[in-house]
């Protein structure tokens, strides 16, 4: 068996590898430590085999086998050894620790209230007012949060008492909320869209600047949901009318951070005003300087601090762990195997396409959207720029219609946004369990019904953002991204 | 995600040693807090300085990566303890007792090996910068710190790892349903549930 691992192809030694990290992830090991096990593994694997030189062909040679094992192992070690450093001192992924940061200081910002107030004065009149309120609230806050799940937790605190109050639909309230929080990981800051863009080697400022038509889009696309819901359906709930100009615009200042943030990160990648991680800080310090004028004490500050570390450092686990991994992917060629192997295959690219998406819809309802991305873009990635046409393909002669770099931009917004829609749905829909937590009186059942029409609203959004590229690739062509 | 798992706790020896080590852990994590909290500083320095007084921060663009390792391995065993690095709980989730504690007790002792060679790789990453000097490319600062600090993240995690070990094989020969010093699995509703909690008592209600 020795005999047969040693001269084993290296594409062969990559599939049993990859077989062995999935076992690792199904048994639980903790999904960086499974990628660089895994890879580590993989390493030896094929140092050992790529080094081993018997006096006779075709026998199995001891000591050629030790000599060979040794300097693998050796080998193996160093790489994996300095992977962690090298792919951590980096200057574009201290975005990811900052927008962390923002996200919990926007809790002690008090901006959850302010702008759940502000949407409330401005757009309650509207049919099912209170329902369009706090679905632009969320999204708002969601946006600067960055954390789906908790913005459900405190909207569902906030807005679905007075929604209940009013005489709206328990489920419908309840499911507002549990969807509203969906809407954070496409309007920037988003730490996950930072995560793709490293992890695929494409522009930062690209994938935030991406993500901000798209989040803004399903939001009014849930706000016209509202609306619709509530014309049909005379009980769903009534609207709010009666705040004066005056009363809206003085909600706003308290408001405005959220603004500030999203702008200022808009500003610096457009204007060339800064870098995006120059904007986030400006953005966390604005935070910052606010929750401390609320009245944030030391031990909430260091509270924040050791959350947004502990965040930071699993996210980066899991980004190191992976890249271990696919060193030694790259060793074996797995990636452009099942490239060209998906590109072979006799059927229309865009159907393939749907097929990979579909499992990346089954996989999230498992897996934590992060987790999913780096575990399978190593490999899926190439494979969908090559189906496009390659990384250099003008968009006249691509499968999808879209330019090498329009590709890979277009596709992370569509599989992030895929990975957020599983929040939503059974079996371990989070945004779902935690609004039911918060809310004794809905069931789990009662929150993924009340869900429904916003999982069908985004399962056409995201139908429309596949058949319709412009939406996302306008911005980044307007900032000069893909020329 | 960011939720805490439940961790039990008793008078035992185990116990007593893995709040002992929770302190330091604790400590590390909030000094890789601050370091973010510096580059926050750092970055708003630089820019307003280059576009007020047109004199930008000398050596930001090196002493960001340079900070980097501090924030992502000094609150790597700390996360561990917490149970807070990702993982697919469904089939685990669905077992009990000692099936249970026996398969953690396998995955913790492959992390435990892995961390060796992680430790041992990153101390001889260290190591060579160490003896050749190197350093940053623009204000030449010297590499080996923030190459020992990864050596020390990993480090730690093994002392931690080795304490969870220790708690799943207690807890494989006691056979209970309530081990401590141990990450309990949870289903999606008890995660959420405190989620939710941590929201709750969260002073923005009152605040407002």
């Amino acid at each position: 068996m020795l005999q047969a691992m040693l001269i084993m192809d290296p594409l062969e030694v990559g599939i049993w590898v990859t077989g062995i990290m999935m076992v690792f992830v199904l048994i639980g090991l903790r999904v960086a430590y499974a990628a660089a096990t895994a890879g580590f593994i993989g390493l030896i694997w094929i140092q050992t085999a790529r080094l081993y030189r018997p006096v006779e062909a075709g026998v199995y040679d001891p000591e050629a086998f030790s000599k060979a094992i040794d300097k693998g192992i050796d080998i193996s070690i160093n790489i994996a050894g300095l992977t962690p450093h090298s792919k951590v001192s980096i200057l574009a992924l201290s975005l990811i620790p900052i927008f962390i940061m923002i996200g919990f200081l926007a809790y002690h910002a008090g901006l959850t209230r302010a702008i759940f107030e502000a949407a409330k004065r401005w757009l309650g009149w509207l049919p099912g007012g209170m329902g369009v309120a706090t679905v632009f609230s969320t999204a708002g806050f969601a946006a600067v949060s960055g954390a789906s799940v908790a913005t459900s937790a405190v909207f569902a605190r906030i807005a679905v008492p007075e929604m209940l109050k009013l005489g709206y639909d328990k489920r419908f309230a309840a499911g507002v909320v549990a969807a509203g929080g969906t809407l954070a990981s496409l309007i920037p800051p988003s730490a996950i869209l930072v995560i793709y863009a490293i992890i695929v080697e494409q522009d930062v400022g690209a994938l935030l600047v991406a993500g901000f038509l798209p989040g803004v889009v399903s939001a009014i696309i849930y706000g016209g949901l509202v609306i619709f819901l509530a014309i049909t359906n005379k009980n769903l709930g009534p609207p709010v009318t009666g705040y004066t100009w005056a009363e809206r615009f003085k909600s706003l200042p308290a408001a405005s951070p959220i603004f500030f943030v999203i702008g200022i990160i808009i500003l610096c990648i457009y204007g060339g005003f800064g870098t995006p991680t120059e904007g986030g800080a400006l953005g966390a310090f604005v935070i910052l300087v606010m929750a401390l004028y609320k009245g944030m004490r030391w031990t909430e500050l260091r509270d924040t601090l050791i959350e947004t570390s502990k965040l930071t450092a699993m996210i980066f686990a899991v980004i190191w762990g992976v890249l271990i991994y696919v060193r030694f992917l790259g060793f074996a060629g797995l990636p452009d195997a099942f490239s060209n192997w998906l590109s072979s295959l006799d059927q229309s690219p865009m159907i393939t396409l749907i097929f990979i998406l579909l499992a990346y819809a089954v996989l999230g309802m498992f897996m934590d959207a992060i987790g999913m991305l780096l575990l399978t873009l190593p490999i899926v990635f190439p494979a969908v720029i090559a189906l496009n046409g390659g990384p250099d393909v003008l968009a006249v002669d691509s499968a999808f219609g879209v330019s090498g770099i329009g590709c890979a931009i277009w596709f992370g917004i569509i599989v992030v946004k895929m990975a957020e829609l599983c929040l939503i749905t059974p079996p371990i829909g989070l945004n779902c369990f935690v609004v039911a937590g918060v809310r004794p009186e809905c069931s789990v059942q009662d929150v993924f019904r009340g869900c429904f029409p916003f999982f069908i609203a985004d399962a056409i959004t995201i139908a429309v953002l596949i058949a319709l590229p412009g939406i996302v690739l306008f911005l980044p062509g307007e900032f000069g991204f893909l020329s | 995600m960011a939720a805490n798992a439940t961790i039990l706790e008793d008078k035992s020896l185990l116990s007593r040693l893995d709040r002992l080590y929770l302190k330091l852990e604790k400590l590390l994590t909030a000094c890789g807090g601050i370091v973010i909290l510096l580059i926050v500083f750092l970055a708003v320095a630089n820019i307003l300085g280059r576009k007020i007084f047109n004199f930008p921060v000398p050596g930001y663009v090196d002493w960001v990566p340079y900070a980097m390792p501090f924030i992502v391995f000094l609150g790597l065993s700390f996360t561990q303890r917490e149970g807070g690095h990702i993982r697919m709980d469904i089939v685990i989730g669905s077992l009990k007792g000692r099936a249970l504690w026996c398969i953690e007790l396998i995955t913790v002792m492959i992390m435990f090996a892995m961390t060796a060679v992680l430790a041992f790789g990153a101390y001889k990453h260290y190591d060579r910068a160490k003896q050749i000097g190197d350093t940053t490319e623009n204000i030449d600062l010297l590499l080996w710190p923030t190459k020992l600090v990864v050596a020390f993240g990993f480090a730690v995690m093994f002392l931690r790892l080795f304490l969870q070990i220790w708690g799943y094989f207690r807890a494989l020969i006691e056979g209970g349903e309530e081990p401590i010093a141990v990450p309990l699995v949870e289903d999606a509703a008890t995660v959420a549930a405190r989620e939710a909690a941590t929201v709750e008592s969260d002073k923005i209600e009152e605040g407002n």
